[in-house]
């Protein structure tokens, strides 16, 4: 296309004047886009667009005067993009007669425009206006920002305090306008409102090394104190991963449970029934036939049934290898009492016991029993029955519960922290105010951002 | 493209219109504001001073804009209490005309929205329904016109006070109503990032590589 | 990181209950004592001095 050229439309300059109230020197920094100016020197807001800044406002400033972080004048690089730190002021607000002050800091690219950065406690967001509007949730408490969720934390009468630098909109020290911050971590959408009209801005956490290394700060950043609005908690992410595996390794150890049971040979290999005559006094033991214990070394269950009614018999049993002569040596004890009374019938103990032996080897065994009972209680009735490699499901729950336990446990801290979060806001302490609110909005954020695709 | 020229009646410098269909344009060398009656231009008025502006795009920036390639060839100049913006006409590469709203370098892109009910006056938080979309009243600005430059494809010059409405949806959608005519005017368009439009040939600035 | 972690200590309670099904382990403890004479099998009585201690008291003398 023949083109003869535009008329080249200049290269804005910086700009150098003088104060009109003390003479200072300020330089304009934003070629033209900055409405007010503030000059260091004297405290007076000038009016950036007038070429003879006119004073719009003088204040005070109380003693120990705030001085930012980022000086005005520095150059950092965010999102890919540089900016230029040109305005700084201090906001506060009250909370039950407490005052809190937070810093803002204006940053200017002459392409993308205006950003800002907000600290409070060591605590940094990067903030920009949004371009579209978000929908107020139907709880009166939440809103919706492209398809997140955002939680009001509070809302509170922010008053400007100091500043420093340019803006672009009219600040005064002094004014005040209503702020009502929806988090959402790492987000948070914040709205301004003066008289009718409401303005919305996102801020996402931002950490203040990050800030530090990218404007290439000396020192370092104020470590930061508490937990802040939008601070992403560091064990979301944790709790979500490991209530996940813990899922699915109970699902393993399910599957493990039904391999070993269906797998498990639960084979009787003994089974005998016996007399006790405890009328008779002198050596009641003896030894039974011998039986095998097929199979690879495993468990053997013992279970002894006595005919004892508001009784007892104790039974001694060693479990002998004939071959290598390694025994296992035991005693069980079977009593069963019962009777009425005021209250009804009660019953005491039972007419069978069982009991485990632990990794017996194979081999060829027999068992020594020798009974005992209070005497001249006439004939006692018993059967021994062994039964090998029983599974057991002592062991599934103890598995279990050493799986759950990491899970409760970060769940645990990941609870403290969200309390520590909304222990700031409007709330004191979760959004329902109730633990059942905290695990709510806990649960209700973990399912947002799984929605949300994985991070 | 053909690209229609003739001589500014004021000073007799080639105007040439790099869109065929602009009404208006600004002579470069004396600032006069030259009506097209096809080829013969008339001279309405002058355009004072522009104020310093700090808007990066300038006459001949070029960008994309969803599937089209676009030239910047004219804007408006608006001021408000505020400051000012910029209404930068947009030559699309399919002949259309489009619109570049640089306000303190926040970007919209909008296009003449004809044949629409558009109310008489509105209020803050009201909301309209174009194009299945519904669209909140945000701001209600009073500005006044404060310059020309370039190609334009309507009559604008020395409007007095201009009312424009701005609307946002959800979803990013902007809209803005004209009331500068008695008809009002609506633009219908998004708010776009910078780095999206991919434009070239920007201004620099003192300072800035 | 959190996932690997996890994916050991998983697989590790895994692996113990599994070893803890195979070799028959037991929630409680039994007193095993190492050879015992092959007399026993002719004379049970006589079983009662290879015990390290009693278990309970067995009255008389």
């Amino acid at each position: 296309m023949s083109d003869q050229g535009p008329v080249p439309a200049g290269t804005p300059q910086l700009k150098s004047l003088n104060c009109p109230n003390c003479g200072a020197t300020l330089t304009l920094r934003t070629f033209g886009q900055a409405v007010t100016v503030v000059c260091a020197g004297c405290h007076s807001i000038l009016d950036a667009q007038d070429p003879r800044l006119k004073i719009l406002q003088t204040f005070q400033v109380a003693t120990g005067e705030d001085r930012p972080l980022i000086p005005l004048g520095t150059r950092g690089t965010i999102r890919g993009t540089k900016y230029e730190a040109i305005g700084f002021q201090r906001r506060s607000i009250r909370v039950d007669g407490i005052p809190y002050s937070w810093h803002e800091y204006v940053l200017f690219n002459p392409y993308q425009g205006f950003r800002y950065l907000t600290e409070y406690d060591g605590h940094w967001n990067d903030t920009s206006p949004l371009r579209s509007l978000p929908s107020l949730g139907r709880v009166g408490n939440t809103l919706t920002y492209l398809g997140e969720t955002y939680q009001h934390f509070q809302t509170a009468n922010a008053t400007t305090s100091f500043v420093l630098g340019e803006f672009p909109w009219q600040v005064r020290v002094g004014e005040s306008v209503e702020v009502s911050d929806y988090v959402s971590p790492p987000r948070v959408i914040s709205s301004e409102k003066t008289g009718n009209e409401v303005t919305w801005s996102m801020g996402e956490y931002i950490a203040g090394r990050d800030l530090w290394k990218a404007f290439q700060l000396a020192g370092d950043a104020p470590a930061p104190i508490g937990v802040f609005e939008n601070q992403p908690s560091p064990l979301r992410a944790n709790v979500r991963t490991t209530w996940t595996m813990v899922t699915v390794f109970l699902t393993l150890l399910v599957a493990l449970a039904v391999a070993v049971y269906s797998t498990a040979r639960d084979e009787p290999v003994f089974e005998d029934s016996y007399s006790y005559n405890t009328n008779v006094r002198g050596e009641a033991s003896f030894v039974t036939d011998m039986f095998e214990l097929k199979g690879h070394t495993s468990d053997v269950v013992l279970t002894t049934s006595a005919d004892v009614d508001n009784n007892w018999i104790y039974l001694n049993y060693a479990l002998i290898n004939e071959d290598t002569g390694h025994a296992y040596d035991f005693g069980r004890e079977v009593s069963y009492y019962h009777g009425h009374d005021a209250d009804g019938s009660w019953s005491e103990g039972g007419q069978k016991d069982s009991v485990t032996l632990p990794s017996v080897a194979p081999g060829h065994y027999y068992l020594r029993i020798e009974p005992e009972s209070d005497p001249h209680h006439g004939n006692i009735s018993y059967r021994v029955a062994l039964r090998r490699d029983v599974p057991q499901i002592g062991f599934f729950w103890l598995g279990g519960l050493l799986l759950l336990i990491p899970a409760l446990l970060i769940s645990w801290r990941s609870m403290n922290f969200e309390h520590l979060r909304w222990a700031e806001s409007d709330y004191g302490g979760a959004p329902s105010a109730s633990f059942l609110g905290a695990v709510e909005s806990a649960v209700s954020s973990v399912k947002d951002s799984m929605d949300g695709g994985d991070e | 493209m053909t690209q229609p020229s003739a001589n500014c009646p004021n000073c007799g410098a080639k105007v040439t219109f790099r869109w065929s269909a602009s009404v208006q344009t600004v002579c470069e060398y004396c600032k006069s504001i030259l009506i097209r009656t096809d080829l013969n231009l008339e001279k309405v008025g002058q355009v004072a001073d522009l104020p310093p502006n700090s808007s990066p795009i300038q006459v001949g920036t070029e960008g994309v804009y969803g599937s089209h390639a676009f030239v910047a060839i004219g804007r408006i100049i608006y001021e408000y209490d505020q400051g000012n913006w910029n209404e930068w006409h947009l030559m699309m590469n399919n002949g259309t005309s489009g619109w570049l709203s640089d306000a303190q370098d926040e970007y919209v892109v909008t296009f003449a929205a004809p044949g629409r009910k558009l109310p008489k006056e509105c209020r803050v938080g009201q909301q309209y329904a174009w194009d299945k979309e519904t669209y909140v009243v945000a701001t209600i600005t009073k500005a006044h016109y404060r310059g020309v430059e370039g190609e334009l494809p309507f009559q604008y010059w020395n409007k007095v006070d201009v009312v424009f409405v701005d609307l946002m949806t959800q979803a990013g959608k902007f809209a803005t109503i004209d009331y500068s005519d008695e008809d009002p005017a609506l633009y219908l368009g998004e708010s776009v990032q910078f780095d999206s439009l991919k434009l070239k040939n920007l201004r620099t600035f003192e300072g800035w590589s | 990181m959190i996932r690997s972690f996890f994916l050991i200590y998983g697989i590790a309670v895994l692996a113990g209950v599994s070893f803890a099904e195979y070799r028959g382990w037991s929630l409680n403890r039994v007193d095993e004592v190492p050879n015992v004479p092959k007399s026993v099998r002719d004379n049970p009585g006589s079983y009662r001095s290879v015990y390290g201690y009693y278990h309970h008291y067995t009255g008389g003398k």
